[in-house]
């Protein structure tokens, strides 16, 4: 510690006065213990400096090396880009010019980012609590003005605020909004000048600069060189000036969160083209119909336009479902045929649910299935199709019925036949009593009797449902997803930097990281183990110019 | 039948060796540590032994139910308990020099979840289930394992960040009742903190003084490390479920209760990483976040599978 204090000790290393100076009260974790040699400049110097410690202190290491660094030309970064531009003529004009950099600056500011996002997630907390797309009538049932949540909240905050359709409200795109110009900001005035900084190699001349590195140590009888060889070895880039060493590790890490912003515009970018240049539709189609594409998809937003490929025409050839041994249903599928305005096939694919049609940018997916029609043989004539009307029941199993008329089909109290399904695989039968006839499987072709009529179950029609979909925006945001894996990934690595000096026989290590900082001591101790010690007395040879 | 069984042993097995594992940890605890080394042995010994027994769990029930075990809420609770393990092995391989405090927090967790599942309020869901054609996908396998172990080490620095809290306001709580001054802000718990520190360097207050820094120092960085991790594996499961959702679905996001509290959940944590750049909001500010998402991830992972809404309904269960 008093090595740090104590100027003579440090020999043979040309500094100027003034950088020592301001080394040692950046550093002022001591008790004044007035040495004569620092008494002639004044005081006055202190009042630039807080109580600091060398420990986790990022921007104090960035401040001690750009204070080091003996060329001069190392400008005050983040204030450049704002003080670089020319001063304009007339005052009003600098105004104006002066305000986009205003604004810049307050953009950027960290707690209104950070405040920003604690709105956004408190926002979709809330968008989730509330009940989403309901009609006016249920939020007045839900939030009386009679009884009011927290004594405050009733169905006039939820509907003028817009929180009964929270994702596309107002307030919510305006936060988003807000949000995107905030990490636009700064990743223009923090994120790239860091990238300057980061690149700039720093040696750094001084002894005691690197002893107050986060991590140091000395090496006697050592040489800077085979540490940096060293260090090669263990993946830093190393380069060597002297007898000082300058080397680092990872500097993908550094620039990696400059990434993260990117693709995260890029996927804000993309999302908003999706949500104002998509076509979006759906359809429940009985085996054997067709429909034109064009018919079903309707836009979404002001930038939706037409292809070309909206005049296909798409017939479902078949309609299938897969079961389990349980009965359970597996999968669904569905023949398509896309054929063009002439009539020609152009495509032809078996849709399944995780596996969809893509043809001229439009994208089919099976959604859902539906009962179409039942088809029968009434006592050797026919074959009838009686279509099946959707049965509602509790939980989300489907059920399907129809009705065969027995008898005189005139009365108002008409009996029949009744038949269930819950899956194209068998039909329940039901008497005209409602008593459980039996139960048959399209396939099998055999008769049932029931009240002296026979019936043949032939074919049990289904219909597909299907979901199409065009959306411009997909590729913008499957990069952006892309580029926020990667980035965040890359995001993880440390970037470790080592200072080393050589002084006389020993050698000052020094080194920081901005991550690992755990792990940090580990690695620099084990790695420092592994210079070798020189036996030898003198140290004759100067080391060699080596670049990493 | 042999695989059912197995599962059985398993699942017995690994529950009562985490068990044992805490009561150990709960006995050194008690009897101060450090004369107790071979006790610290075994119980390493024994989650590497109930690291085995849950992998093993999860791949008797792959074989036996032909899909990856991943498709509702009790075969998700197993494999956060695996998740637990897992990281716990990998911190002990990587750093098997130094006594690591990291134990004490993944072996409760590990069984706190394991117990649950296995408890009676699940029984009904113990059987392996068939898939519904929906669930029927590779990225099955990418996007749930990524979330649940994202969850799990989330979980894990959430739980070092709270435990850096108690530690430092029980600390606050005892200088300012020696100041005499019950005013309790922040802003003093900063101040006490950075005095502590200006004190440390030059004269050490006292040696539990020192060691309390050096573990709350420790904590913080490991909690850093961790959540980290944690928010890579979050990352990547929220993005391949964007995008299995579009192959599956038609669209890659849908606002539905699951997708919107995962991305709450990531945006809490984006705050964390964005609090400890700026060095004043260091330390207890970000610690304070952390809590948050600890609750944040709860209501996420279990909270929203109560209400059994949504597209993600395969995972709800009703409490009986």
């Amino acid at each position: 510690m008093e090595t740090l204090l104590n100027p003579s000790k440090t020999p043979n290393l040309f500094i100027p006065k003034t950088h020592l100076f301001k080394l040692s009260f950046l550093h002022s974790n001591f008790n004044p213990q007035p040495h004569s040699s620092f008494n002639r400049r004044p005081l006055s110097i202190t009042i630039t400096c807080k109580v600091k410690t060398s420990q986790g202190r990022k921007n104090d290491g960035k401040n001690i090396s750009k204070k080091i660094v003996l060329t001069d030309s190392a400008p005050e970064l983040s204030n450049e880009e704002i003080k670089a531009k020319p001063k304009g003529g007339g005052k009003a004009w600098g105004v104006i010019k002066k305000f986009p950099k205003r604004v810049l600056a307050i953009l950027s500011n960290l707690p209104l980012a950070i405040g920003e996002m604690f709105t956004v997630a408190g926002l979709m907390a809330l968008g989730t609590a509330i009940d989403q797309g309901e009609s006016p009538e249920y939020y007045f049932l839900k939030y009386p003005e009679e009884n009011p949540i927290f004594g405050f909240f009733t169905w006039r905050w939820v509907l003028t605020l817009g929180f009964d359709h929270m994702f596309s409200s107002p307030v919510f795109l305006g936060t988003l909004i807000l949000l995107g110009t905030s990490l636009m900001a700064c990743t223009y005035t923090t994120q790239i000048p860091l990238v300057k900084v980061a690149r700039r190699w720093s040696f750094l001349q001084s002894a005691d600069s690197i002893r107050k590195q986060e991590f140091s140590d000395t090496l006697p009888q050592a040489s800077v060189s085979d540490l940096g060889v060293i260090l090669m070895g263990a993946g830093y880039e190393v380069f060597l000036k002297g007898p000082s060493l300058y080397a680092f590790k990872g500097l993908a890490g550094r620039f990696a969160p400059i990434g993260v912003h990117l693709a995260m515009l890029l996927i804000m970018a993309g999302g908003t083209l999706s949500a104002t240049g998509s076509f979006r539709g759906s359809v429940t189609v009985p085996q054997g119909l067709n429909f034109v594409m064009g018919d079903v998809l309707g836009p979404t937003g002001f930038l939706s336009t037409p292809t070309e490929a909206f005049n296909t025409e798409v017939h479902v050839n078949k309609f299938y479902m897969d079961y389990y041994d349980s009965g359970e249903v597996s999968q669904f599928h569905t023949d398509l045929s896309l054929f063009d305005m002439n009539g020609k096939e152009v495509m032809r694919k078996t849709l399944s649910v995780n596996d969809p049609l893509r043809y001229g940018g439009i994208t089919i997916y099976q959604t859902d299935w539906s009962f179409s029609a039942l088809q029968i043989l009434k006592d050797g004539e026919g074959p009838f199709n009686l279509a099946m009307a959707p049965l509602t029941i509790n939980g989300d199993k489907k059920l399907f019925g129809t009705f065969l008329p027995v008898g005189d089909t005139d009365s108002s109290n008409v009996k029949g036949i009744s038949m269930l399904a819950r899956d194209l695989q068998s039909i329940v039968l039901y008497d005209k009593q409602g008593k459980f006839a039996g139960v048959r499987r399209p396939n099998s072709k055999l008769p049932i009797e029931i009240d002296g009529t026979k019936i043949v179950i032939v074919d049990a029609i289904g219909s597909s449902g299907l979901d199409l979909k065009t959306d411009p925006g997909v590729p913008a945001v499957y990069a952006g997803f892309g580029a926020l894996m990667l980035t965040t990934c890359i995001s993880y690595l440390s970037h470790a930097q080592i200072w080393a000096l050589q002084d006389g026989t020993t050698v000052i290590v020094g080194g920081k990281t901005n991550r690992a900082k755990a792990e940090f001591p580990d690695e620099m101790n084990r790695l420092l183990d592994q210079v070798p010690e020189i036996v030898e007395s003198s140290i004759s040879k100067k080391p060699d110019n080596i670049g990493g | 039948m042999i695989f059912s069984t197995l599962e059985h042993i398993l699942t017995h097995i690994s529950f009562s060796v985490v068990s044992i594992v805490i009561t150990i940890h709960f006995l050194t605890l008690f009897l101060l540590v450090d004369e107790v080394v071979g006790l610290y042995d075994s119980s390493e010994k024994g989650m590497i032994v109930t690291f085995f027994c849950i992998t093993g769990l999860l791949v008797t029930r792959w074989i036996y139910s032909g899909h990856f075990p991943l498709s509702d809420l009790y075969e998700s609770l197993i494999f956060l308990s695996w998740g637990f393990s897992l990281i716990h092995m990998v911190s002990y391989l990587k750093f098997k020099k130094h006594k690591n405090n990291l134990s004490a927090i993944t072996a409760p967790s590990a069984i706190f979840t394991q117990g649950f599942a296995t408890s009676g309020l699940l029984t009904k869901m113990h059987q392996s289930a068939i898939l519904a054609p929906a669930l029927q996908s590779q990225w099955l396998m990418m996007h749930v394992s990524m979330m649940v172990l994202g969850y799990a080490a989330l979980l894990c620095g959430s739980l070092l960040s709270v435990a850096l809290l108690v530690i430092t306001i029980r600390k606050a709580i005892k200088i300012i009742g020696e100041n005499n001054n019950f005013a309790f802000s922040f802003g003093k718990i900063q101040y006490m903190n950075e005095r502590s520190n200006v004190l440390l360097n030059t004269y050490f207050l006292s040696s539990k003084n020192y060691y309390r820094y050096q573990l709350t120092q420790q904590l913080d960085r490991w909690s850093y490390r961790i959540i980290s991790l944690g928010f890579i594996f979050l990352t990547i499961g929220i993005l391949s479920g964007a995008v299995w959702a579009n192959e599956a679905w038609g669209s890659y996001w849908n606002w539905d209760p699951k997708e919107t509290w995962a991305f709450i959940t990531w945006t809490i944590f984006a705050i964390y990483f964005h609090t400890r750049t700026n060095t004043n909001l260091e330390g207890v500010n970000s610690a304070l976040v952390v809590s948050m998402g600890f609750l944040i991830i709860w209501i996420c992972y279990f909270g929203v599978n109560l209400l059994g809404i949504g597209l993600h309904s395969y995972g709800s269960f009703t409490l009986n």
